[in-house]
């Protein structure tokens, strides 16, 4: 199986001079198609810094980084755009929608920039967001929706341009354990019944427990991974 | 969806778009305003101008401009009138003989200009005619009977149904006089014009000058559309073209209205232009202000693959939109003002008592009237629209220095 992820001796070095902030010091992982992949650790370990490495918005200071066999250090921006667009869904802890765009276009935007027809995209994200239990609130606009509800749009919209990957930082931090909880349901059922693969960063201990793998981050190296 | 997104995201600050709207619609409606107005009146100024005078275009001989002399004048240009007259846009043409001399009475003499009129003619075009505060204008029939105006008359103590002997040397270079008595006295409010000007029935002059029948100094073509001057001067041209005659624009009879005009206008556009730009500003201000508070928004859609082309199309739309409702605020606003100040006019005697000023000897009616053209219309709200869509390209560098990774911290 090839896979999806596959991180080599990844360094991220901040700063100049005197004061060089090791934010990475040597991150060897795999990510496999199906994974729901869970990285924890304390505050400042690394783990936004390793998320924006795999998503291609940072670059390394050293190692390689492939997505899907594709090595991607040495792709331009507009490429590593594109990449996104199309294979990675990412979910962001907050600022995730457009506050002027409704449930349903703020899902449907990421295929209007693939170029999608119209009805075929609409069609799409309507099936998308029953399946994320916001049937009935597609026309509604963030601000009229819950915290929780806002991430599951948001979830609808990492997941419809069907992408290879998902990566999530700190997706549940903004809401409370019962939501939180909720979200996670959500983002399991897609794993097994879609097989979407998923990365995502926590705090939260309980989110930890639902993943299969769990990745401990500390000082920007791993300290610890496990498979349940 | 772009636009939707556009359109939407214009009204998210909707204080802030109102009163960008509202600026841009205001000082565009002053700006539409005063152009129509001052063009109104430099259309007016034209038009009593060439009526007072010898037309949009004058057809004399080549030498009259350089050393006006009565002997150089058009033999019966006649026919010539007649072929011009079926022109389309030629409202009128006027022949007319313009000479000098003197006008004597008991009380003393004064050197007058002398205009030669065909009555009937005069009659439905002179800016004079409306000014007569006494007596009558001239007819047709009228021989040794002239109009003056009012400050010549106080000058040689005349009034209507006196006398007064009018001197001069006709086309040989002998003296030659005649007497002639007061039909009418006019008031138009210009000195030059009250004080120095003379009509008299241009059969009555050709006798005075000794000049053949049907001969005039001057055939003047007045437009009904006064924009087709130059096609119509030029097919003059060509009727004229073996004859020894030149056409004259007015622009060359009236020197001094057409620089006042061309030097009113410069002016009038640096006030415009001081206008415009600080339209410019508030909109440029809002642009740029709603860039910079969607930053992180920005810095989402772009790490979720959005190309920056795309927010930057984004912008130019949210910026059309803007500058469109703007302008076509200022276009209602100041179409709608400057329509009405065009159809009733406006008398400026009701602000003040306005004292005859006068340019060229073409006096400055008290009551204004605008012109609107489309051309007014369209320029200025098109530079309008064209300066924001450019000013809006200088928001979208920003677009450029979002650092996604930072921003979304
Ligand atoms: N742009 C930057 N410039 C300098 N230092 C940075 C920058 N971004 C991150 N760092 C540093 O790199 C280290 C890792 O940061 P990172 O945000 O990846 O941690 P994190 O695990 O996501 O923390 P948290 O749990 O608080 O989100 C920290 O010490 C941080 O201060
Ligand atoms: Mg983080």
């Amino acid at each position: 199986m090839n896979p999806i992820v596959k991180l080599q001796g990844i360094t991220k070095d901040y700063g100049q001079g005197d004061i060089i902030v090791h934010a990475l010091r040597g991150i060897d992982i795999t990510i496999n198609p199906g994974d729901f992949t869970a990285m924890a650790g304390p505050s400042g370990s690394g783990k936004s810094t390793l998320l924006n490495i795999i998503s291609g918005l940072d670059r390394p200071t050293s190692g390689t980084v492939e997505i899907e066999n594709l090595t991607i250090n040495t792709m331009s921006r507009t490429e590593l755009s594109r990449l996104r667009r199309d294979r990675i869904g990412l979910i962001f802890q907050s600022y995730n929608l457009i506050p002027v765009l409704t449930a349903l276009e703020n899902t449907e935007y990421i295929l209007m920039l693939k170029g999608m027809p119209v009805k075929e995209r609409q069609d799409i994200v309507r099936e998308l967001l029953k399946e994320v239990g916001l049937e009935g609130m597609e026309n509604r606009f963030p601000r009229e929706l819950s915290g929780g509800q806002q991430q599951r749009v948001a979830i609808a919209r990492a997941i419809a341009s069907e992408p290879a990957l998902v990566l999530a930082d700190e997706p549940t931090a903004n809401v409370d354990s019962k939501t939180a909880s909720g979200l996670l349901d959500l983002m399991e059922r897609l794993n097994k019944e879609k097989k979407i693969t998923f990365l995502f960063s926590t705090h939260d201990k309980n989110v930890m427990a639902r993943a299969d793998k769990l990745l401990w981050l500390k000082d920007g190296k791993i300290n610890d991974y496990r498979t349940a | 969806m772009l636009i939707r997104l556009a359109w939407r995201s214009i009204w998210r600050n909707r204080r802030r778009t109102i009163i960008t709207v509202t600026s841009i619609g205001f000082g565009l409606a002053i700006a539409i305003f005063f152009i129509c107005l001052a063009e109104g009146v430099y259309a007016q100024l034209v038009r009593d101008g060439v009526r007072l005078q010898s037309g949009h275009i004058t057809l004399e001989h080549p030498e009259y401009r350089n050393a006006p002399a009565i002997d150089l004048f058009l033999d019966r240009p006649d026919s010539l009138r007649a072929e011009i007259n079926t022109f389309s846009d030629v409202a009128l043409t006027k022949l007319v003989i313009l000479g000098q001399g003197v006008a004597k009475t008991g009380t003393g003499s004064v050197g007058v200009a002398v205009m030669g009129v065909e009555p009937s003619v005069e009659v439905l075009l002179s800016p004079i005619i409306k000014t007569i505060i006494s007596g009558r204008y001239l007819v047709d029939s009228d021989n040794s009977k002239i109009v003056i105006g009012s400050k010549l008359a106080k000058r040689l103590h005349l009034k209507e149904g006196k006398k007064l002997v009018l001197t001069t040397n006709d086309i040989t270079g002998a003296l030659t006089e005649d007497l002639c008595r007061v039909a009418g006295i006019f008031e138009t409010g210009s000195e030059e014009i009250d004080g120095y000007i003379v009509h008299a029935p241009i059969r009555f002059l050709r006798a005075l000058y000794n000049m053949p029948e049907g001969s005039a100094t001057q055939l003047g073509i007045v437009l009904s559309a006064p924009e087709s001057q130059n096609k119509i001067k030029k097919r003059v041209e060509a009727l004229i073209i073996n004859k020894h005659i030149t056409a004259y624009p007015w622009q060359e009879i009236l020197p001094e209205l057409a620089s006042y005009i061309k030097l009113d206008r410069g002016s009038n556009l640096i006030f415009q232009a001081i206008l415009i730009f600080l339209i410019l500003f508030t909109i440029f201000n809002t642009i740029f202000m709603s860039v910079l508070e969607r930053n992180r928004e920005f810095a989402m859609l772009l790490a979720i693959g959005t190309h920056p082309a795309l927010l930057k199309y984004q912008l130019l739309l949210e910026s059309f939109f803007i500058g469109l409702i703007g302008c076509c605020a200022g276009l209602i606003f100041g179409g709608t003002a400057s329509y009405a100040l065009q159809a009733k006019g406006f008398d400026l005697a009701n602000l003040y008592t306005a004292e005859g000023a006068s340019i060229s000897g073409v006096v400055l009616s008290s009551v204004i009237h605008a012109r609107v053209t489309p051309m007014i219309l369209l320029g200025t709200s098109g530079i309008v629209l064209a300066a924001t869509l450019l000013l809006s390209m200088v928001s979208m560098k920003r677009i450029d220095t979002i650092q996604i990774t930072d921003t979304l911290r």
